[in-house]
C-alpha cells in the first residue's frame, strides 16, 4: 500500500514533522512547525526571506506556538540580525502537507519605497499539491491547494478554501471560508459542501495522509 | 470538480421520484409503511441485481449523483437530502474581498456589490489594490494621489485616467468622477426636464405628429449626450411606469389591466379592485365604460431624451468601425465578450471599461423541502465557519473509502522510495483491462448504534465496456461508533494491528463470505474487479468480448458501435453498488410512530440508497493514451 521508503528518507522530529531530506529548507531558524507536519522531496521552503528587524519590533513568536517544535538545526542565523529571538518568516501548522516541488515563499511588499518580507502562515490540516508556489500572507486550516497552483503574494485563503489544480491566486486576493477557485486568475467558482473536512471524509483525510508518509 | 480515483458518490432518492411528495416521506419515517415508491423499486433491484440497476453512466445519473460531503441529512424525513431536495434562505450579505457584512437594506441600493473599497480588475477580474502613486520613504500622512492596480495584468486606473484623493471610499470617490465626468448639466437637464416630463407626455398623447418629431430630433443631440447611462434607465423606467399607469386607468379594460399585471404590480391592484367597480357598476353603466376605453391614450415609447430616448449620432457606428480598424487599436483594444458583459453597453473598447465593485456573496441556510424543518445553519457573522445546525449525511450514513489491494503476484512492481507517496502501488489511471484487481471497501460507520449492511452489485458494470464486480462480502455489521477518547485510544492500537497486516499482507488472501478485517466502528470487506476491455483498442479481445456481453442490447446489435472510438471517460470503471442499512435506534422523535409491535423504547430503521465507486481508468492497449 505505501511507498516503501528506503530507509531514512525522511526525517521524523520529536513533534512528529516528517521531512524529507531531499527538500530544501533554507533559514530553518526562522520556520515553525506545528507537529505531524510532512514536507516532501524537493519543497523548497524559504526561512531565510524574513522581515529585517529595522526599527519594527521583531515578532517574537518563537516560542514553540501550538506544541510546534522549532527546527533549530544547520546553518546559522544570518548574521544581520543576530537576534536572540529571530522573526518567524513562515508557520506551518499541524497535519499539513506540503507535497513535492513545493515553493513557500514568504510574501513580501513594497511599503514606503521599502522591500520588507511579511510572514507567511499556514494553518492546521492544509495540502499543498505538487509544483505549487505559495506565497499567501495567511492560509487558514483545512485549506487545500492543488497541484500547479500559484498563489500570488499577500493573498489570504480563510479556512476551507479550495484551490482547484492549477489555478492562479492573484496577489492580494481573499478566498473566503467554503468558496472554491479556480482559473487563471481564480476566481470564485463554486461552493463545498457542508460536509467538507469531515475527519475522514474529503477534506478530512490530513491524518490518514500523514500515516501513509514514510511507510 | 474532477476527483482523483478512488472516488464516491452517492446518488440521493429524490432522482427516482420525481416530484417531492411531502405525504410519501413523511410515511417513510417508520418501517412499516417506509418503503416509499423510490426506496423499495430500488431495493427489490438492488436485491435481484438486474434490471433497474442504477447505471452511473445514463444521463440522468449527473443530476442525482452528488459526492458524499454534499449531501445533508434530514431527520424528519429519514433521508438523505441533495442540494435539489432543500430551499436556501440568506443569512447574510459578505464581500468576498473585505469579508465585511453588507446589512440586507443596503444589498440593494449598492446593486448587489461591495460599497467599500473592493473593485475587481476590469480587464482580468483579479482584485484591485489601492496603491499610492509617490513612493515617497518619508511616512507622510498626507501622501500622493492613490490609484487601483491589478497584481495580476497591472492594469491601473491610470490607464483610463482616473486617481483618487483619498484612499478610503473609493466607491463614492468613482460615482463623484463619473458624474463630473457627465457634467453637472446632466443632472440638472434631467430634473429640470422631469417636471416638463407629465405635460410633454400628455401632448404627445394626443398625436405624435411629425413636426413634433422633428422638434424633437432637433433637441436630442444636446441632451442625450448628457444623459449617462444610469439616468437614461432611470428616465425610461419611471416613463414607462407612467405609459403603463396611463393606458391601464381604466378598471374595465381587460386588455390594459392585464398588461399592468404583467409590468407591474401596483395595477394587479388595479385589476382586483375594477372587479369590484365593474361587477357592482357593470351592469348599468357597461356602456359607458367601453366608451371610456375608445378614448384611452396609446401605449407609446419614449420620445425624448428625458424620457430616455437615446438617438446615437449617425456617425458613431462609423466612428467605431473606423477606430476598430485603425492600427492602434488593434485585438488588445477590444473589449472581450467577457469582459463587456458587465460594463456599460457602449463599452466597446478596452479604454472603456472600468473597475467593478466586487459583488456580494451570500451565507446560506437550508431547509428541507419537503417538511421545512432546518438542515444547515451557518453563524451569521460572514467570517465565521462554524454552523449551528449541520444535519450532514456523513454523520448518519457510513462513510465508504476505497483503496485497492496491493497485488501479491507483483511484488517487484512496488515502487520505489522516490515515486509518489500515493496510498496506491497499483496506478488506478491505468488499470489493466482483463486483469482482476482487487479492492478493500471500508466502511465507517457514524451512528451511535450498530448497523446491518448489504451491498449489492451488478456483475457487470453497465456501459459499453463491462468490468466485472464482485463483492466477496455483501452482508457484514458496522460496529457503533462511541466516544472520541475510546477512538483515540484504540486507534494507536488499530493502526498498528492494520499495519501489520498491510506488511505482512502477501500472506493474508481475500476469501469470499468473510469480512477482510474489522475495527470497532469499521468493516473492510473486498471487492473484486476484473476491468473490461476497452472496444477499440484492439478488436479481437473486444469481438471476444462481445459474445459475453449478452446483456446488453445495443451492443450486440450493433456491432459498429462496439468497435467505435472511445467516448469520453468512458473507460472509468464505475461500480454501482446498493447499500442498505438496518439499524435500532432510540427513538428521539417525540411522536410515536405506528410500529410493529416493536418496545417502544427502540425503532427500527432503515436506510438505502445508490453509492458509485470510481474504481480507477482502464488502460489502453496502444498505450498513447
Amino acid at each position: 500500500m505505501p511507498p516503501k521508503a528506503t530507509k531514512g528518507e525522511y526525517i521524523e522530529t520529536d513533534t512528529g514533522n516528517k521531512i524529507s531530506r531531499r527538500s530544501l529548507i533554507h533559514g530553518p531558524q526562522h520556520i515553525i512547525l506545528g507537529g505531524k507536519t510532512v514536507i516532501q522531496a524537493d519543497a523548497v521552503i524559504r526561512g531565510d526571506l524574513f522581515r529585517l528587524a529595522h526599527s519594527t519590533s521583531s515578532s517574537s513568536s518563537s516560542l514553540g506556538g501550538g506544541g510546534g517544535g522549532k527546527e533549530q538545526s544547520g546553518s546559522a542565523a544570518a548574521a544581520k540580525t543576530a537576534s536572540p529571538s529571530p522573526s518567524v518568516a513562515i508557520t506551518l501548522g499541524r497535519y499539513s502537507y506540503v507535497s513535492k516541488q513545493v515553493i513557500l515563499r514568504p510574501p513580501s511588499r513594497l511599503h514606503r519605497g521599502v522591500h520588507s518580507f511579511y510572514p507567511l502562515k499556514i494553518g492546521d490540516h492544509v495540502f499543498i499539491g505538487e509544483r505549487a508556489v505559495v506565497e499567501a500572507a495567511s492560509v487558514g486550516n483545512h485549506v487545500h491547494i492543488g497541484k500547479d497552483v500559484v498563489v500570488g503574494s499577500m493573498a489570504i485563503l480563510k479556512d476551507f478554501a479550495y484551490v482547484l489544480d492549477g489555478a492562479v491566486v492573484p496577489p492580494g486576493m481573499v478566498v473566503p471560508s467554503w468558496c472554491v477557485v479556480g482559473g487563471a486568475p481564480a476566481r470564485i467558482v463554486g461552493e463545498l459542501g457542508e460536509g467538507y473536512g469531515v475527519e475522514g471524509a474529503d477534506g478530512g483525510l490530513a491524518r490518514d495522509r500523514y500515516r501513509m508518509v514514510g511507510r | 470538480m474532477a476527483r482523483p480515483f478512488p472516488y464516491t458518490y452517492i446518488s440521493c432518492p429524490c432522482a427516482e421520484t420525481p416530484t417531492p411528495d411531502p405525504s410519501a416521506k413523511r410515511t417513510s419515517r417508520d418501517l412499516s409503511s417506509k418503503k416509499n415508491a423510490g426506496q423499495s423499486a430500488a431495493s427489490e433491484s438492488g436485491e435481484e441485481g438486474d434490471e433497474q440497476a442504477f447505471d452511473p453512466r445514463s444521463p440522468r445519473a449527473n443530476f442525482s449523483l452528488y459526492p458524499p460531503e454534499q449531501l445533508l441529512f434530514c431527520e424528519d424525513c429519514h433521508q438523505i437530502k441533495c442540494p435539489r431536495c432543500i430551499t436556501e434562505e440568506i443569512v447574510c450579505w459578505y464581500c468576498p474581498n473585505c469579508l465585511f457584512e453588507t446589512p440586507s437594506s443596503m444589498v440593494r441600493s449598492e446593486g448587489n456589490r461591495c460599497a467599500r473599497n473592493c473593485f475587481t480588475c476590469p480587464v482580468c477580474t483579479a482584485p484591485l489594490a489601492v496603491t499610492t502613486l509617490e513612493n515617497t520613504t518619508e511616512s507622510h500622512a498626507h501622501q500622493g494621489p492613490w490609484i487601483l492596480a491589478c497584481g495580476y495584468c497591472m492594469w491601473t486606473t491610470l490607464d483610463i485616467g482616473l486617481k483618487f484623493d483619498k484612499p478610503t471610499n473609493i466607491r463614492i470617490q468613482l460615482s463623484k468622477i463619473y458624474e463630473n465626468a457627465n457634467g453637472r448639466k446632466a443632472s440638472k437637464t434631467v430634473s429640470g426636464l422631469k417636471s416638463s416630463l407629465s405635460t410633454l407626455s400628455s401632448m404627445s398623447e394626443q398625436l405624435p405628429g411629425p413636426d413634433e418629431e422633428g422638434d424633437d430630433g432637433s433637441r436630442n443631440p444636446k441632451e442625450q449626450s448628457q444623459l449617462d447611462h444610469n439616468a437614461r434607465f432611470a428616465a425610461l423606467k419611471t416613463f414607462y411606469r407612467n405609459q403603463i399607469a396611463e393606458t391601464s386607468a381604466s378598471p374595465t379594460d381587460p386588455l390594459g389591466s392585464d398588461f399592468g399585471a404583467i409590468f407591474s404590480s401596483p395595477s394587479a391592484l388595479n385589476r382586483i379592485m375594477s372587479i369590484y367597480t365593474s361587477s357592482t357598476l357593470g351592469g348599468p353603466y357597461g356602456a359607458a365604460a367601453k366608451k371610456q376605453k375608445s378614448k384611452l391614450p396609446v401605449m407609446r415609447e419614449a420620445l425624448t431624451a428625458s424620457e430616455g430616448l437615446k438617438i446615437p449620432p449617425p456617425d458613431a457606428e462609423r466612428f467605431i468601425i473606423e477606430r476598430v480598424t485603425s492600427p492602434d487599436c488593434g485585438w488588445d483594444g477590444l473589449a472581450s465578450m467577457d469582459q463587456r458583459a458587465f460594463q456599460s453597453p457602449d463599452a466597446r473598447f478596452v479604454d472603456d471599461l472600468r473597475p467593478l465593485p466586487v459583488l456580494l456573496r451570500t451565507k446560506r441556510s437550508k431547509r428541507c423541502k419537503s417538511c421545512k424543518h432546518i438542515l444547515v445553519k451557518p453563524e451569521f457573522k460572514p467570517q465565521s465557519t462554524r454552523f449551528r445546525i449541520r444535519l450532514i449525511a456523513l454523520s448518519y450514513i457510513p462513510l465508504s473509502t476505497l483503496r485497492p489491494l496491493v497485488p501479491s503476484p507483483y511484488p517487484g512492481q512496488l515502487p520505489s522510495s522516490t515515486t509518489s507517496p500515493s496510498i496506491s502501488a497499483p496506478s488506478l489511471d491505468a488499470l489493466e483491462p482483463s486483469k482482476p484487481i482487487q479492492f478493500l471497501l471500508t466502511l465507517k460507520n457514524h451512528l451511535f448504534d450498530p448497523v446491518n449492511v448489504t451491498l449489492a452489485t451488478p456483475s457487470l458494470t453497465p456501459g459499453r465496456v463491462t468490468s466485472k464486480i464482485t463483492i466477496l462480502c455483501p452482508q457484514f455489521e458496522l460496529g457503533a461508533n462511541s466516544d472520541v477518547w475510546d477512538e483515540a485510544l484504540q486507534n494507536a492500537t488499530a493502526t498498528a494491528d492494520r499495519s501489520s497486516r498491510s506488511g505482512s499482507g502477501f500472506e493474508k488472501v481475500a476469501e469470499a463470505g468473510k469480512v477482510w478485517d474489522k475495527g470497532r466502528n469499521w468493516t473492510t470487506v473486498v471487492l473484486e474487479v476484473v476491468p473490461g476491455t476497452l472496444p477499440g483498442s484492439s478488436p479481437r479481445p473486444t469481438l471476444q468480448l462481445g459474445g459475453k456481453k449478452v446483456h446488453d442490447a445495443r451492443e450486440t446489435s450493433d456491432k459498429w458501435e462496439n468497435t467505435s472510438p472511445l467516448r469520453e471517460d468512458e473507460d472509468v470503471i464505475e461500480i454501482p453498488i446498493f447499500v442498505r442499512l438496518e439499524w435500532d435506534s432510540e427513538n428521539q422523535m417525540i411522536e410515536q410512530p405506528m410500529g410493529k409491535g416493536q418496545k417502544p423504547e427502540t425503532i427500527k430503521r432503515e436506510l438505502a440508497y445508490w453509492m458509485v465507486l470510481g474504481a480507477g481508468r482502464i488502460k489502453s492497449e496502444d498505450a498513447s493514451l
